[in-house]
């Protein structure tokens, strides 16, 4: 007859194994939580202390001055690559779901493409810039520009967003992809009416995620973007643009302290960016998910 | 889908009015006038609210010429400059300077280092190109219409942190190659010692800091190396980027800036590091080196020991200012001085374009304006001397 | 999302039919006009892109590289000195190729550099990673799970040249003086284990590179890790529960299985990221070219880092020689990207006898 022992489980050696695990899922989180505030803490202590509100309203002039430049330079950057690389990784996300599984019998050419968008998903960001700076900014002098800079970055950034719009797509189940198909709905308008709607919390984050990476990046527009101090222009080519991270990277070991500032504080900025840009992807998300629940 | 538009075109707003709200104060019209005065032959620029102070006027005043000089007034351009970290903090001086008497040429400016800076002046991306070091054979080959143009004499400083040691060290070139070749190790090695008698040095070992990426001063430094140590200039010679002998306490850094922090956190670090870091150097409580020069004196790095270098080598400068001022065997001469050069080709695609870079560069090597020492002096550079200024104005005068 | 019955995993004999009912949908849909095809033939040119990207990128590479892959040879990849030669002295001409005197370049300690910490990266953030991703969806309550996942996505948007300027100046000074000595200290003298011992530097190097490498990748895997545990239909799970598991048994033998496909999709992304990153890691490796790292705390470099340090000085080499040969570095950089994408297919395709039915409802 077996003992029941009052706890579970019943080898002491499952035990530990059970709080071995359940501790160490939550020290996981402690160094998930612990960095992130460490490195958020550090950027504002070393940029507030010398933190002006002019830097918002002027542009740099001499060793110090403003990042007026520079800021709506990363927004510019920031909206046309929303408009490219949104473009693109959206459709080719719905392409890539829409193919349904990966290892369908069939379609090589979908394997092929998917370990291309994966390859570019990592590919080392110097490298990128280096090569649009020989082929678009000298190859066809076009010069430091913002075109190139866009070029490359949604290069850049396109697989980010086509992979959560595929996995956005994916999990909507195929209960609502059946029923629109008993309606008698077309695939493009169950596409755009039913399946998308869903898929949109998914969708939204990618897209902002994406944009705080390509937000971020510095090698790529080093090479591409050049480097002003005038406010953004109209134009696509000829005219270099300025953007934060170059500050950031070029002026944080300068002799002169008031270039060091400016450093941190383009950290202090970009930082702020990228959380007003997270924020913002939550709020949507939630929204859309109460629309896409059908508690319009 | 209706609901991701109206999203979007709520962020396309918000941030247009951002783009509104931010461009409105900087195209708000300002008081401030931009005054002039004359003062033993140098052009002051300050700015003032209203009306200019007692003594200044807002009429650009004529210094009386120096050197073969005079300063162009351009028409309307916009020019890039980019490359040495050296130059770069200069530049930002420079720049608004020369701005603030001629307001209708832009000039931006960027610190990527010499190597970017003479490609994207030989391609033609950037206006001015600014290098440490001059161009090679190379180089001119490739693009022939490429000058290098003497802007300012800079200068090398070697930094070191030793806990307890306060003392300007005196270090050879001999010494220095063999740090870097790893065969002195620690800071009380005999051959250190025996030319710094009176100075206790601490058995702490040697970190030998060099720069990782292309760099002038890399280039002087191991010029200095190659000149002194013939094993050196056999094996590793000079360059903007050389291999660095493999020896167990080294490490790479990035710009100056790297070496100097760098240096900072390393205990019984040395470096190599320009002058403009000087202040940096200093206020992080670490000290720099006199240096043997050709003659076998030991000279600390001052202003009269690197005009009396530069003046040494004052005749021997060609007319295309290629020449190192490195080991000269000059009487009380620092040795390792550079010119400080602007990479220009000499045709450019616009005759705006080109008056405006001219324009420039006069500025920038005229006694009276550029090479006074409100400016040189923020980043401790020596002045040109006037046969160099002379023979920079023919080279300037030569871009179209 | 689809409700609880649906979503049982059970395989749908529905399913076939309705994607037979597709493909009849797609022939009748040619019929219906134009408005159809515009969605799909959008969707055909957008997908191409990448993969144009990937080739017109390596193309653009290949014509760089090759003036220095003849003179190089396959010796490139075994050498270990990098050395630009007699830049300022006349140039030679070898296989039809210009360069400098003296010139040899080896990109060993580049390769090992990037294996090695692209190697720490994943030891360090798989377990990290795991363990969010069971954190937010099992342990916490959902009103904390969601401000928690949201440090991991920023951790993912920190911008890299943020997280570089901090692991210089912050992290690494701080593992030197605190962490470090004490594992130096008390790691038995053991062949393996030597690795650990030795002179500690100060902060810059191997171990501290890829803790933050590391710590740059764990948002990718916990990310994707969370939302795939969610999709884990809950029947199997309590099936396991009923039978006596404890959670992490169930862990271990339900809900990985179940999902591992999508972790190895992650992990390899997660895994290309750190191969690829420039910034953060040239700040952080202390950037020495010709030697690799003696023990897990040393100066070293990687391709990537290398490519963007060295960039400057390659261009002051006026045959060109130096920036092809930083060229073929990034080529070769772009093929081991390319082989661990590949090696990672063969390994989901080998290994899952099914195929997560993600989207089953």
């Amino acid at each position: 007859m077996a003992t029941v022992t009052n706890s579970y489980p019943s080898t002491r050696s499952r035990r530990v194994r059970e709080h071995f695990f359940r501790g160490m899922s939550l020290v996981a989180l402690i160094f998930v939580i612990g960095p992130s505030i460490w490195l958020i803490a550090d950027v504002v202590i070393r940029a507030a202390p010398h933190w002006q509100w002019s830097v918002l309203t002027t542009v740099p002039s001499g060793v110090g001055g403003g990042l007026e430049n520079a800021i709506l330079g990363t927004l510019v950057i920031m909206v046309g690559v929303l408009i490219i690389a949104g473009t693109i990784g959206v459709l080719t996300g719905i392409h890539f779901a829409e193919l349904q599984q990966p290892r369908r019998n069939g379609k090589a050419g979908g394997n092929f493409l998917r370990m291309a968008t994966d390859v570019m998903a990592g590919f080392p960001s110097i490298v990128l810039g280096y090569v649009g700076y020989v082929a678009l900014c000298v190859g066809l002098h076009w010069g430091f520009s913002l075109l190139p800079a866009l070029i490359v970055l949604s290069i850049m950034v396109t697989p980010y967003i086509s992979k959560s719009t595929e996995s956005a797509l994916r999990q909507v189940p195929t209960n609502y992809r059946e029923g629109a198909e008993a309606l008698g709905m077309s695939t493009g308008y169950a596409l755009r009416k039913v399946v998308i709607k869903s898929a949109l919390p998914g969708i939204v984050t990618g897209l902002l995620i994406a944009l705080a990476i390509a937000v971020g990046e510095t090698a790529p527009l080093l090479y591409t973007a050049g480097i002003t101090n005038n406010l953004p222009s109209t134009s696509l080519i000829h005219q270099p643009i300025a953007y934060l991270t170059y500050y950031v990277w070029t002026d944080y070991n300068q002799p002169i302290k008031a270039t060091q500032y400016l450093s941190f504080d383009a950290a202090l900025i970009l930082i702020v960016l990228v959380l007003i840009l997270l924020v913002s992807s939550r709020l949507l998300v939630n929204r859309t998910q109460r629309y896409a629940e059908g508690r319009r | 889908m209706r609901n991701l538009l109206r999203s979007l075109t709520a962020l396309a707003l918000v941030s247009s009015g951002l783009v509104v709200a931010l461009s409105l104060p900087a195209s708000a019209s300002s008081k401030v006038v931009t005054c002039f005065k004359l003062e033993k032959n140098v052009v002051h620029t300050q700015k003032f609210h209203g009306t200019c102070g007692a003594g200044w006027s807002k009429k650009r005043p004529k210094p009386a010429p120096v050197a073969d000089d005079s300063v162009e007034t351009p028409g309307s351009a916009s020019l890039t400059e980019t490359g040495s970290t050296l130059l770069y903090p200069l530049w930002n001086i420079w720049a608004p300077a020369y701005q603030s008497e001629f307001s209708q040429v832009s000039v931006t400016t960027g610190g990527t280092g010499s190597g970017t800076g003479i490609a994207d002046a030989a391609s033609g991306t950037v206006n001015i190109g600014s290098s440490d070091a001059y161009l090679s054979s190379t180089q001119l080959t490739s693009t022939p219409n490429l000058l290098n143009i003497p802007l300012a004499i800079s200068y090398q400083i070697i930094e070191y942190n030793i806990p307890g040691v306060t003392a300007h060290l005196k270090l050879s070139g001999t010494i220095l190659s063999q740090i870097y070749q790893g065969s002195i190790t620690n800071w009380n090695d005999s051959a250190i010692a025996a030319v710094n008698p009176g100075v206790t040095l601490p058995n702490l070992k040697i970190v030998a800091l060099h720069r990782s990426d292309g760099s002038g001063d890399t280039f002087i430094f191991s010029q200095y190396l190659a000149d002194s140590d013939p094993t050196w200039a056999s094996k590793y010679n000079y360059g903007t980027t050389i291999s660095w002998p493999s020896i167990t306490n080294e490490l790479g850094e990035n710009g100056n800036g790297g070496m100097v922090s760098g240096c900072q956190a390393t205990s019984g670090c040395i470096a190599y590091v320009g002058i403009s870091y000087l202040n940096s150097v200093l206020s992080d409580g670490d000290t720099y080196a006199q240096l043997e020069n050709g003659n076998g004196q030991y000279e600390m790095p001052t202003s009269t020991t690197v005009a009396a270098e530069a003046a040494g080598f004052t005749s021997k400068t060609p007319a295309s200012g290629t020449i190192s001022m490195i080991d000269g065997k000059i009487n009380g001469g620092y040795p390792i001085v550079n010119y400080e050069y602007a990479i220009v080709n000499k045709s450019q695609s616009s005759t705006t374009t080109a008056k405006a870079i001219r324009s420039l560069l006069e500025w920038a090597i005229d006694p009276s304006y550029g090479q006074s020492s409100q400016y040189l002096g923020q980043v401790r550079f020596e002045p040109l001397p006037v046969k160099i200024v002379t023979q920079s104005y023919k080279q300037i005068k030569s871009i179209q | 999302m689809g409700d609880e019955i649906a979503s049982s995993g059970m395989t749908l004999p529905v399913s076939d039919p309705t994607r037979r009912a597709f493909g009849l949908r797609r022939v009748g849909s040619f019929l219906r006009g134009s408005e159809e095809s515009a969605w799909r033939w959008s969707a055909r040119v957008a997908s191409l892109i990448p993969l144009v990207g990937l080739v017109f990128v390596l193309t653009v590479l290949a014509i760089k590289a090759w003036p220095a892959i003849k003179v190089n040879g396959p010796g490139f990849l075994t050498r270990s000195a990098w050395s630009p030669g007699s830049t300022y002295g006349a140039p030679v001409r070898t296989d039809g190729v210009l360069h400098p005197v003296g010139s040899s370049y080896g990109a060993w300690p580049l390769i090992a550099g990037t294996l090695q910490t692209s190697a720490i990266a994943l030891i360090v953030a798989l377990p990290i990673s795991l363990g969010t991703a069971f954190a937010l969806t099992e342990r916490l309550p959902p009103w904390l799970a969601r401000p928690i996942s949201f440090f991991v996505e920023i951790l993912a948007g920190i911008p890299s040249v943020i997280i570089g300027l901090w692991g210089v100046l912050t992290l690494g000074p701080f593992l030197a003086d605190h962490v470090y000595p004490f594992i130096s200290n008390n790691m038995p003298n053991v062949p393996l284990l030597r690795y650990f011992k030795g002179n500690v530097g100060y902060g810059e190097g191997l171990l501290t590179s890829g803790l933050v490498l590391g710590l740059m990748i764990v948002p990718i895997i916990a990310s994707t890790a969370r939302d795939l545990f969610l999709q884990v239909p809950p029947l199997p799970k309590e099936g396991a529960e009923a039978l006596g598991m404890t959670e992490a048994e169930v862990a271990r033998r339900v809900t990985i299985p179940w999902v591992r496909s999508g972790l190895i999709g992650a992990t390899v992304l997660g895994l290309g990221r750190a191969l690829g990153e420039t910034i953060a890691i040239a700040m952080i490796t202390g950037s020495i070219l010709g030697k690799v790292a003696p023990n897990v705390y040393g100066t070293m470099t990687t391709i990537a880092a290398t490519i963007v340090s060295q960039l400057d000085s390659a261009a002051t080499d006026g045959t060109g020689f130096a920036i092809s040969t930083l060229a073929e570095a990034g080529l070769v950089l772009a093929v081991i990207s390319i082989v661990v994408n590949i090696l990672a297919r063969v390994i989901v395709n080998r290994t899952s006898q099914h195929l997560a039915p993600v989207g089953r409802g």
